[in-house]
């Protein structure tokens, strides 16, 4: 079956991005894009972290696509990166879509992980794997976004095989893992009341950073606000919030106020609506 | 130390269950086995000082919310949290840690450990693997003390299914009686929830665990054959109701 298959074209893509510091600010040390993976920087504003928008040149993924992402921030850096467009995992014949993305974080660097949303396909088979290796000192803002077929269009995953992990280390110890897992009757698993109770798009807003605790009661006023089924928690320095909602335009309206008040400034313009 | 004790302790480092131990006679089989099951009944009787009866998992805030409202509503829920969320994966993570421990193997033990204790998706959640995981080693150290698990400190944060996993190991017992006791004792701990907080009769809250009976060996059956890179789910909503129970005005519950 393999074989059969081995014919079909792969979409492959790298980016391998550092920032380092020079002359008090963060610049780009260290840019190797290869394959579907391309990086664009638009010009920040005055004063602003530099924005690196990943864009992928295939238009989307399927079985078999393979894309490494590798950033870094050296000490005292800061940065966001995003991407211009909503990740479309398409239907596989077999193989997995393998994405593996890894951040490392020196001491005080700051990063803002905001990819676009992930749009599932019926029939996707996704295995996304998220590492961020982090200095005890290093704050992070972390997005991710699952959208579980594109409702307005009358699609649902009748089918598939979702993985998508996240882990952290913080000095070298891992702090928090998180592993969103739904194989086989996707459609049927998410209609049940203690999955996703109906809803196609959920999302996770990770913060790690030593005021944490300090953002509860404030992102708790925020959420109040929202219309979509969420909530937050923190403990050791992460603040996690978790949403659900019917579609993915609910689910963005509730969790921008809140993406961009832990990031300290307005959004990405890619994230802006 | 009776013969059918040793039965039970003297084989912590292979992956052999006492009841199928090919170098015992019948006799031998019928006491390891009848040992085994009277220490999983304790160890994971709801008797067993852990504290289980005041951890909800978040099924206050969703009796609060009024999704979860009667008996068939009760049965869902918990069905979903096995299969989509923490029963699945503890099940996953009490036997990679079995299977450390049974192998002596430290450097997975460890892997086992961090990763679970990381795993916890909210403040309360954290709390009800953490301090269970933590009593039940303090229990089964001070009666049933084992090498195998003092290496396990008291400062290291391990959760729940760490602790059983590792003690059922060191102590002989089969892994797939413990997974099933172990699933168990976390549905009925809910369905007694659920009893309480919606409020049911006590009939109906034993429908539900018949309701759950056939499920489990299937749960359990699943994460035994399940690598560590298996876990995780999609109990979202569970996950959320567990941050929301925070805040909750009136609770019974610490999770």
């Amino acid at each position: 079956m393999l074989q059969a298959r081995s014919w079909l074209p792969r979409t492959e893509g790298s980016l391998r991005l550092g920032f380092v510091q020079g002359a008090g600010e963060t610049r780009i040390g260290t840019l190797r894009q290869a394959g579907a993976v391309r990086v664009r920087f638009p010009r920040p504003a005055e004063g602003a972290a530099p924005e690196a928008v990943l864009l992928n040149t295939a238009g989307g993924l399927t079985g078999g696509d393979r894309i490494d992402i590798d950033v870094s921030l050296a000490a005292g850096c800061a940065a966001t990166v995003t991407s211009a467009a909503a990740e479309k995992v398409y239907r596989s014949l077999g193989d997995a879509t393998e994405i593996r993305a890894e951040l490392q974080l020196g001491e005080a660097a700051a990063c803002t992980w905001l990819p676009q949303p992930t749009i599932l396909f019926d029939g996707a088979n996704l295995d996304r794997r998220t590492q961020v290796h982090m200095a005890g000192s290093a704050r992070l803002l972390a997005v991710e976004v699952l959208i579980f077929g594109r409702t307005a269009m009358g699609e649902d995953v009748r089918r598939g095989a979702i993985r998508d992990a996240w882990r952290v280390t913080r000095d070298g110890r891992l702090v928090f893992a998180d592993a969103t897992r739904v194989m086989g009757a996707v459609a049927d698993a998410l209609d049940r009341t203690a999955t996703l109770d109906g809803a196609r798009a959920t999302a996770m807003v990770l913060y790690v950073a030593s005021d944490a605790p300090a953002r509860l009661d404030e992102i708790r006023a925020l959420l109040d606000q929202v219309s979509s089924t969420a909530g937050v928690s923190t403990w050791n320095n992460i603040l996690l919030v978790r949403a659900a909602a019917r579609d993915s335009q609910e689910l963005l309206h509730g969790l921008q106020p809140i993406m961009a008040r832990l990031s300290g400034r307005p959004l990405p313009r890619v994230w802006q609506c | 130390m009776t013969p059918d004790h040793k039965g039970v302790d003297s084989c912590p480092n292979s992956r052999l269950r006492a009841n199928d131990a090919p170098h015992m006679d019948r006799a031998q089989r019928g006491g390891a086995a009848s040992m085994t099951l009277a220490r999983l009944m304790t160890w994971l009787s709801p008797a067993f000082p852990v504290g289980s009866f005041s951890y909800s998992h978040g099924l206050e805030w969703e009796v609060e919310t009024g999704r979860v409202k009667d008996a068939a509503t009760l049965g869902g829920w918990i069905e979903d949290v096995l299969f989509h969320g923490a029963g699945r994966t503890d099940a996953i993570f009490l036997a990679e840690a079995w299977r450390a421990i049974s192998a002596g193997d430290a450097v997975l033990l460890k892997e086992v450990a961090e990763l679970a204790a990381a795993f916890a998706p909210s403040a309360e959640r954290r709390l009800e693997t953490l301090a269970q995981g933590a009593a039940f080693l303090a229990a089964v150290k001070a009666v049933w003390p084992h090498p195998a698990i003092d290496t396990l400190s008291a400062q290291e944060e391990i959760a729940y299914p760490i602790a059983v996993g590792a003690c059922t190991a060191a102590h002989g017992l089969p892994l797939i009686a413990t997974g099933q006791a172990f699933m168990q004792a976390f549905a009925a701990n809910l369905v007694s929830a659920g009893v309480r907080l919606i409020p049911l009769g006590q009939t109906d809250g034993l429908r539900v665990i018949a309701r759950l009976e056939p499920l489990i060996p299937r749960i359990v059956a699943d994460a035994l054959g399940a690598a560590l890179d298996d876990v995780g789910g999609i109990a979202v909503m569970a996950d959320i109701a567990s941050m929301r129970h925070e805040t909750q005005y009136t609770r019974l519950f610490r999770s």
